[in-house]
């Protein structure tokens, strides 16, 4: 029993609960149906993109150009679809994946081949992938009735009520779940990001699986360039701006540790989850937009205190009682 | 003959850490490897394991001459080493530890935990070991850790199993189950290469022994030909030479003293004192509590009970700046880590513990760390190519020189050097020494924690003999034997 009430991802689901109730009791109309399912439509991107920044976190990196190369990809499938509207959605979603996925590529390259430091690289191809949109869109927007009705119409299907993004940020995060700990790529992953040098001794390829968590992490926000764009039905060289902290946060919340190795693909959907909450539950609350900021940070700086206070180091035994 | 090594020989940057030492193993039997510390025994393991390669000499594996380029290479061999230091993954789980690298995968791809964690339980059972095939790593005690290790190479099918001090920091009860292990190993067929500094345990345990001692071959024989006395003669039966060129000192009043110190889980009843111009050691196996009290005197972890005096004062040390404050230094073990800072210059490392007085109102003197960092320099004979060259870039010896002005340039009066002379060249290590002679007659006082005798016998005027978070004696060095402090050392009598 105590042994649950420690778990990481269950103080974080406690403290999802109670900030549920918190803002229920202050504003009853934040709680019913319609309006958490519009919170979980909201946050589902953030699922997506957290749970692939997750598979880089694993080895001790992490991946800032998230935000740009789902912006790139998303202006260059609207840029696209201007031209030939005629083209069905799924060949737009394939090629924006596949944008996304050459963009992550690129990174991995970097860092392993290359080895430039993966701080630096994520940087500089946040600016690139960034400055790349400015080029081929010259800076202007594509707005709404620009793109056909195919493209938008996709993102509004609905079932049991739920929002297609909802239940593709599901498909992901069962998708992930199974690769991370059902796979023994995933397995790989995660000792690589434990213990890089023993890992190495059972003959773990490091580059090969640098390479392929950032292309992983660049095909998922390829996938969220074609969400975001037909979710809000505008690209612009704005979209997602800053983004990547965010979706790190979620994974810092949800007790994914930056030094490798260790977290849960549900803590990270916990994580995403608590700071959608968030996002959303301070304006119903009638909270000032001034702080809303400053709040928000601070929750998150409250939750990983609580989630990481709950681990305590045990120290090495040297006298024995004999 | 199981395993043969033949003229092996390895040098580092002219250290002779292997001469030509021949090693036989035996199929079928548990042969214990001896020797001091810096003996050559983990330049030999690591060979085998593929991370060092020899710079002359055959390795034979079953009649077959073999090459181990890398450590892949030596688990394919069948080699596979349970190592003292951790090579396991803390955040996983034992049945993920012991298959680690080698994960079982149904027909659809995915892992099948199920038949691991069937796999892993069948073969703790086998070796009669208490482990939840689904606990963390970091929940298991270190005698846990070491069976974990020892199912991972069954899995690799290895059947040739190095151990490296297994039961260095083990109770005794664990000590004779990890035996029952061990054993059962053996009738599995396996060939055991078993290191320990424990005598006892090795003739109880062992088939057949080889002594080194200075990297050189000593003595191979088969275990039921000899006995304790002689193999502490064998491993310790070097005489202190001239590299030890310490003077004789009139050593004075005592300076320090410490009272019942106590800490959970770590040591108790530590009483010692420290007299001015004394060179006192601490002799123990690794783990044996020495750096953990040291630790403690100077302020990085909280004592649990005690009290230390100075100059017959009673003082309270609650951080390492109120120690460095009353004139008492600390030398870590680890200087690559916590003793100095390797982008940063000779000078700028040299000044580091003592900018407030380099400074004129918050203000840097440089002239003044100049003036301190040459001194030093000149004083410890530092070697470097250019003034503002990065302390990274110096050799091991000139590092450790490097962080002993750091500690000096606060005046201190006494001196904790935690193994001063750790891995460093011959010559580095005698200036070390000459130079710790030199600090004395200054009139400072030294407590040195060293894993090797010659340099305690060499050195000290007093030796502190710990086991397990005891001390087990205080021996006057001209009189003790180093047969007795080996003894000591080990939990014997």
């Amino acid at each position: 029993m105590k042994k649950i009430l420690l778990n990481r991802d269950f103080i974080l689901f406690s403290i999802i609960l109670i900030i549920l109730i918190a803002v229920g009791f202050a504003n009853p109309l934040f709680v019913t149906p319609k309006s958490i399912s519009d919170v979980l439509t909201d946050t589902s991107i953030l699922i997506i993109l957290a749970l692939s920044q997750m598979i880089v976190i694993l080895i001790r990196a992490i991946d800032l150009s998230v935000a740009s190369n789902l912006a790139l990809s998303g202006m260059l499938i609207s840029l696209l679809s201007t031209v030939h509207p005629e083209l069905p959605v799924y060949y737009f979603i394939a090629l924006s994946c596949v944008i996304g996925t050459i963009l992550g590529v690129l990174n991995g390259i970097s860092i392993a081949i290359l080895k430039v430091p993966f701080i630096v690289t994520t940087l500089g191809t946040l600016s690139i992938y960034r400055g790349l949109i400015y080029f081929v869109s010259d800076g202007k927007q594509v707005y709404s009735n620009e793109f056909s009705e195919d493209f938008l119409a996709l993102i509004h299907v609905k079932f049991l009520s739920l929002s297609f993004l909802f239940w593709l940020a599901v498909v992901v995060f069962i998708v992930i779940y199974i690769l991370l700990n059902h796979t023994r790529f995933g397995r790989n992953l995660y000792s690589l990001g434990g213990n890089p040098d023993a890992a190495k001794y059972i003959g773990i390829n490091e580059n090969k699986y640098i390479i392929m968590a950032y292309s992983l992490s660049g095909f998922f926000a390829g996938l969220c360039g074609y969400l975001w764009v037909a979710r809000y039905s505008v690209a612009s060289t704005q979209i997602a701006i800053g983004f990547e902290l965010t979706v790190i946060s979620a994974c810092v919340v949800g007790g994914i540790s930056v030094m490798g190795g260790v977290g849960t693909v549900l803590g990270c959907v916990l994580g995403a989850l608590l700071i959608g909450l968030i996002r959303n539950a301070l304006p119903a609350v009638d909270i000032s937009q001034f702080w809303q900021l400053a709040i928000s940070g601070a929750i998150i700086l409250l939750a990983i205190i609580i989630n990481t206070k709950t681990e305590q180091r045990k120290e090495k035994t040297i006298m024995v009682e004999n | 003959m199981k395993l043969e090594l033949k003229n092996i020989s390895k040098n580092f940057h002219g250290v002779k850490a292997l001469q030509n030492v021949d090693f036989q193993l035996q199929e079928n039997s548990i042969h214990a490897l001896l020797g001091e510390n810096g003996a050559g025994k983990s330049t030999l393991v690591k060979i085998l394991c593929g991370v060092y390669q020899p710079d002359s000499g055959t390795i034979n594996l079953n009649n077959k001459q073999q090459s181990i380029p890398d450590p892949s290479a030596s688990l394919s061999l069948g080699i596979s080493a349970i190592h003292q230091e951790s090579v396991m993954f803390d955040e996983l789980s034992v049945t993920e530890n012991v298959f680690i690298g080698n994960h079982i995968t149904k027909s659809n791809g995915l892992v099948d935990w199920g038949l691991m964690q069937d796999k892993t339980n069948q073969l703790l059972k086998d070796l009669e070991a208490n482990i939840e095939p689904n606990e963390k790593i970091k929940d298991l005690s270190i005698a846990q850790r070491h069976i974990v290790q020892i199912s991972r190479s069954l899995i690799h099918d290895a059947d040739i199993v190095i151990m490296d001090e297994p039961t260095a920091s083990l109770s005794q009860k664990e000590i004779n189950e990890l035996y029952t292990i061990i054993r059962n190993l053996k009738k599995q067929n396996k060939s055991i290469i078993f290191i320990s500094h424990k005598l006892d345990e090795v003739i109880e345990v062992c088939d057949e022994f080889t002594v080194l001692r200075d990297g050189e071959l000593i003595k191979s024989d088969s275990i039921q030909n000899t006995n304790k006395d002689q193999l502490i003669t064998y491993m310790a039966g070097r005489e202190v030479n001239q590299i030890f060129p310490k003077n004789d000192v009139i050593i004075e009043n005592e300076i320090f003293e410490v009272r019942n110190l106590f800490k959970k889980t770590q040591f108790k009843d530590i009483n010692f004192n420290l007299r001015k111009k004394e060179i006192l050691g601490f002799y123990g196996l690794v783990g044996s509590g020495r750096t953990e009290i040291m630790k403690s005197i100077f302020g990085i972890t909280k004592l649990d009970e005690g009290e230390i005096l100075f100059k017959d004062q009673k003082i309270l040390i609650k951080k390492p700046s109120d120690a460095i404050d009353q004139g008492i230094v600390y030398l870590s073990e680890e200087r690559q880590q916590l003793g100095m800072t390797g982008l940063m210059s000779v000078k700028d490392n040299i000044n580091m513990a003592v900018m407030d007085r380099n400074s004129n109102f918050y203000v840097m003197n440089t002239l003044k760390e100049i003036k301190n960092s040459s001194a030093m320099q000149e004083k410890l004979n530092i070697k470097v190519s250019y003034w503002s060259q990065l302390t990274q870039s110096l050799s091991g010896g000139n590092q450790q020189k490097t962080v002993i002005a750091k500690w000096l340039s606060t005046k201190p009066e006494v001196l904790i050097l935690d193994e001063p002379t750790k891995g460093i060249d011959v010559r580095s290590k005698s200036a070390v020494h000459e130079f710790m002679g030199e600090l004395v007659e200054e009139g400072m006082s030294i407590m040195m924690i060293s894993s090797e005798l010659p340099e305690i016998l060499g050195m000290c005027d007093r030796v502190v003999v710990m086991y397990k978070g005891l001390i087990k004696d205080i021996l006057n060095v001209k009189e003790a034997s180093s047969e007795q402090i080996v003894k000591l050392a080990s939990g014997e009598s």
